[in-house]
């Protein structure tokens, strides 16, 4: 999610919203897979259709698209695999939303507003990966 | 750290990672290799021709290596922060396990094929108790 959030980054989160926040917001929630607490920004919203295998999923009225800031060309540069977002894991329901992370408080240099942003470098096509 | 950091601090730390986890993480790819070793100690036992032994030996050289690396596989690719809270034991079991390979290693005495068999067996237990079994597995196994 670099550089919109780095490591160590501490972030005020609002647990209060109760519906999927717009598109391009930075929200925390638990990974479908296996319930790690992550970050990643809002791709597509509950009725959006994202393209998928070879055709398109539409998401339901509880359910978002989220993905990482990162392009898969990125994160193999830097040595890793793949983002690990819905592309893996598919549309997180909104029960597993904690919240909508919207203000840096540290470090002191880098304190501010988290913003929305319309679209990331990666989302051009939101081309899925398959499950590896 | 100060009071007020310690005040300040969030509560909670959210992951943002880019790594390709695999999905599948099972303690029976170092359980099936933890018990080729010990067969092998039981055959070196009962078999006294030398060249024999010594292929025995080697072979017990490489599965317990490879006992090593799916423990280690395990340890670091499955098991996160919050299992250690449901296993707080769980590096200790690791730390066992892997030492008991290493003797594995050195031993041709099937007791410690065993002690092996048993660690590995606690590693699964762990595994278990935090959802191994439903997360990693792949259902439809034959029986």
């Amino acid at each position: 999610m670099r550089p919109a959030i780095e490591p160590g980054d501490w972030l005020l989160v609002d647990p209060t919203i109760q519906r999927w926040p717009r598109r391009g917001s930075v929200v925390v929630f638990r990974e479908p897979d296996g319930e790690t607490l992550a970050i990643k920004r809002v791709a597509a919203g509950p009725g959006d259709r994202v393209p998928f295998a070879d055709g398109h999923l539409e998401l339901a009225e509880d359910e978002a698209w989220l993905l990482s800031d990162a392009t898969a060309e990125a994160t193999t540069a830097a040595g890793h695999g793949p983002p690990v977002d819905s592309r893996r894991y598919g549309p997180v329901p909104l029960e597993l939303l904690v919240g909508r992370a919207w203000f840096r408080y540290a470090p002191i240099g880098r304190i501010g507003r988290i913003r929305a942003r319309d679209v990331g470098p990666g989302w051009d096509a939101l081309e899925p990966f398959g499950r590896g | 750290m100060s009071r007020l950091t310690r005040w300040l601090a969030p509560n909670a730390t959210a992951h943002a990672h880019c790594d390709l986890p695999c999905g599948v993480y099972d303690p029976e790819q170092a359980r099936i290799e933890a018990e080729s070793c010990f067969r092998i100690m039981e055959k070196y036992q009962a078999n006294t021709d030398e060249t024999f032994r010594a292929r025995a030996i080697g072979i017990k050289e490489e599965r317990a290596e490879l006992v090593k690396h799916h423990l280690d596989v395990l340890w670091h690719d499955y098991f996160k922060p919050e299992h250690v809270e449901k296993v707080p034991n769980l590096h200790e079991l690791f730390w066992s396990a892997t030492k008991a390979a290493s003797r594995v290693k050195a031993s041709v005495d099937p007791a410690d094929g065993q002690k092996l068999l048993d660690a590995i067996n606690d590693i699964d237990a762990a595994w278990k108790a935090t959802g191994g079994l439903e997360k990693t597995r792949v259902a439809g196994r034959p029986g």
